[in-house]
């Protein structure tokens, strides 16, 4: 039987139309795949002589263990936002003579093999070859070695569990940033008391008992819950979210337009794949404190540039270069209705400026990196609205992958609304504004290349009008392709 | 109001729609009746410019649909469940309909009063959005919102599908006081002849792809319909 199931799963795999998408797809997924595998691999092999050679007086064994407990709240964050929930298609196989068990045990089974469970095993496994190389103990290390595979598969089982509830995410992530500013800012040694007692698991190998315990308890919990609810109304059914209403009349302000923002906001507060691709770009903002932190960029205008390009672009970037598949559900709908294409596009646009003038406003506190450096902000926003907006505009035109917007979206498995023209599109998105600001500077110094970025984008906003236009032709263009493109199933 | 001329649709070789010339007066209640696969959803999504013709063209009102946009503040339609937005509750998707096609919040909300029997307490203050309702629920809240904005033609694929019993006798009434308006051109397509006659003045029936009945509704029309979907006449 499970042999049966593991070939319905690869059939599902190998059919999805994720996977028969062009080839240029496959090598670069490949490619990523490898990317970070090697960069995971490297590292685990590395780390052992890195924190050697950094914190000399330390064990690296003792200083993992002290640091381990960030890694297991990070892996969980991570995993809330990208692992996917098993999902079998269960309902053909309910009313066929198979023990429910099995089939339970299956779908369990199948999430231990993830590639959330699999990442951290390529840091793992060279890292402990390097203990056992080094002349540790070699029943601690590989004590050692399968506690930490099991908490991480009790993390995997514990999401499944709590994926759907918001208030372990934030309580997750509250602890994470507690924890983290508590070591910083040497209030209290969270890495101490953690240290102890993950450096207790490794002195003590009997202890192992402990992770795999907590491994099986959740994965029965995991399977109580499933077995309770192997009905057609239980587990498999679709939650239905009581609604939220908000009054979004503050929008009527924009005209006519405003029905189309509040669509908007409402698709964005109502569906999970845009909330997703909200919360990454909300992490844009943060781009700058790699930069304007570490004094070798200082002298680097060109990664300044870049950085401040970031800042204000995470909703225009992630959010536009997926219009219109936002709409590609209903697109038929909105294709025949009393819209046209220019008011369609131009509430696009203006959403995404609305989106770059809140991100500028919650950047202020960047003015404690200096004037110039908020002034490279404040000229790459504009450079954001004038410029990049139309750029991304236009490169949507060439987007007709549909996107299923209450699924989020999967790590790898998943290239829903990614295509190699999307790549191309973005690159002028980032080059561009760069060459603006360092030739100049090259030439007449920073100011004048901040200038020169904040005017390329009122110039661009002063052609408006044309960009639009050319871009409305683009679209009327590719309508029947894309209609026919949304149509698809998935 | 519609005209068709000379339409064909080709995929890949296989030609699935071919219609010489096919007339719709304003005001007329247009049957469309067909296998699967006969052409009519094909018909339908050339009409509202979906898709786009292999050969001719269909004018709505005097406007090629697929050179101008001008059809669209007149025109409405439910072709399938994609003409909703799923995170919407049913309310609303219809102001959002409304807004699209000018009218008033109060418009709506009269409007809709005239459906409540149709709606059977089911469509509206439920706080459900729409992706949660029943596939038949979906469908009233459709054909509903496509009556919004006293649109000059009507496009309804299939109106009578997933719905319960009650509710396609009440559709078929709604359907009826809407061909008596002289100003409103109703097409509907559907699998169910007894239905399609109730409600239609005219009925053509499509065969893999071409017209191979044009009929002015009488009483014989339901036998027409039967004999020929039977094979009995040939």
């Amino acid at each position: 039987m499970i042999k049966k199931f593991l070939s319905f799963q690869w059939k599902e795999f190998t059919r999805s139309s994720a996977f028969q998408k062009g080839i240029a797809i496959k090598i670069l997924l490949a490619f990523a795949a490898l990317y970070f595998g090697g960069c995971a691999l490297v590292l685990g092999s590395l780390l052992f002589f890195i924190l050697e050679k950094s914190i000399p007086n330390v064990d690296p064994i003792i200083l993992v263990n002290n640091f381990i407990i960030f890694w297991f709240l990070l892996d969980l964050v991570i995993r809330y936002f990208m692992q996917q929930m098993p999902v079998m298609n269960i309902k053909p196989l309910m009313i066929i003579p198979i023990k429910k068990k099995k089939i339970i045990h299956f779908l369990l089974g199948k999430t231990t093999i993830s590639f959330f469970n699999i990442i951290p095993l390529f840091i793992f496994v060279p890292f402990s070859i390097v203990l056992l190389v080094k002349g540790y103990s070699v029943l601690n290390v590989i004590a050692w070695f399968i506690s930490i595979v099991a908490i991480t598969q009790a993390l995997n089982f514990l999401n499944i569990l709590v994926n759907k509830n918001n208030t372990v995410f934030w309580i997750t992530l509250a602890l994470l940033a507690t924890f983290g500013a508590l070591e910083y800012f040497d209030i209290y040694k969270v890495s101490e008391f953690f240290g102890t007692l993950f450096n207790g698991l490794y002195n003590h190998p009997y202890f192992i008992i402990i992770p795999i315990a907590l491994a099986a308890f959740f994965y029965y919990l995991n399977f109580d819950y499933l077995n309770k609810r192997f009905y057609l109304d239980g587990a498999i059914s679709k939650k239905v979210k009581e609604v939220e209403t908000s009054d979004l009349s503050w929008l009527d302000r924009f005209g006519k337009l405003a029905t189309f923002l509040k669509n908007d906001v409402r698709m964005i507060s109502r569906n999970a794949r845009p909330k997703q691709v909200l919360m990454m770009s909300a992490l844009f903002l943060f781009y700058g404190l790699i930069f304007f932190t570490q004094d070798i960029y200082r002298d680097m205008p060109a990664m300044l540039a870049f950085a401040s390009l970031f800042i204000t672009a995470g909703f225009l970037f992630s959010f536009g270069q997926l219009v219109p598949s936002w709409d590609s559900e209903y697109y038929k709908m909105m294709m025949s209705q009393n819209i046209s294409y220019r008011q369609y596009l131009e509430s696009k646009w203006y959403l995404m400026v609305l989106a770059v003038l809140v991100s500028f406003i919650l950047s202020t506190p960047y003015i404690y990196f200096g004037w110039d450096i908020f002034g490279m902000i404040a000229a790459g926003a504009l450079f954001n609205i004038g410029i990049n907006s139309f750029v991304t505009l236009f490169g949507g035109a060439l987007n007709r992958v549909p996107i299923q917007l209450n699924e989020k979206a999967k790590a790898f498995s998943n290239t829903q609304g990614f295509n190699p023209t999307q790549l191309l599109i973005g690159l002028p998105k980032l080059l561009l504004p760069v060459l603006v600001l360092y030739i100049p500077y090259l030439f007449f110094g920073l100011t004048t290349g901040i200038i020169c970025l904040g005017a390329f984008g009122i110039m661009g906003l002063l052609f408006r009008n044309y960009f639009l236009t050319q871009i409305e032709k683009v679209y009327q263009k590719g309508k029947y392709k894309t209609i026919a493109a949304f149509g698809e199933k998935k | 109001m519609i005209a068709i001329d000379n339409i064909s649709k080709t995929y890949g070789g296989t030609t699935v729609l071919k219609i010489d010339n096919l007339e719709i007066p304003k005001g007329q209640s247009f049957g469309l009746v067909g296998n699967n696969g006969a052409g009519k959803t094909t018909l339908f999504s050339l009409l509202l410019d979906l898709i786009q013709p292999t050969t001719g063209h269909i004018s709505s009102n005097g406007i090629k649909v697929h050179e101008s946009e001008a059809w669209k503040p007149f025109t409405s339609s439910f072709i399938d469940e994609s003409f909703l937005i799923g995170y919407l509750t049913p309310e609303e998707y219809f102001y959002f309909i409304g807004e699209l096609r000018g009218q008033s919040k109060a418009a709506v909300d009269t409007l809709l009063a005239g459906f409540e029997d149709f709606f059977h307490g089911e469509i509206l203050n439920q706080k459900k959005y729409l992706r949660d309702l029943s596939k038949g629920n979906q469908k009233k809240a459709g054909i509903v919102a496509s009556f919004i904005g006293n649109p000059e033609v009507i496009i309804l694929d299939e109106p009578f599908a997933n719905l319960d019993p009650t509710t396609q006798i009440r559709l078929k009434g709604i359907i009826k006081k809407l061909a008596e308006d002289q100003q409103v051109t109703v097409l509907v397509s559907s699998h169910d002849l007894m239905h399609v006659t109730e409600v239609s003045d005219r009925i053509v029936v499509l065969n893999k792809g071409e017209v191979v009945k044009d009929i002015v509704k009488s009483e014989q029309t339901l036998k027409e319909l039967e004999a020929f979907f039977a094979g009995n006449e040939e």
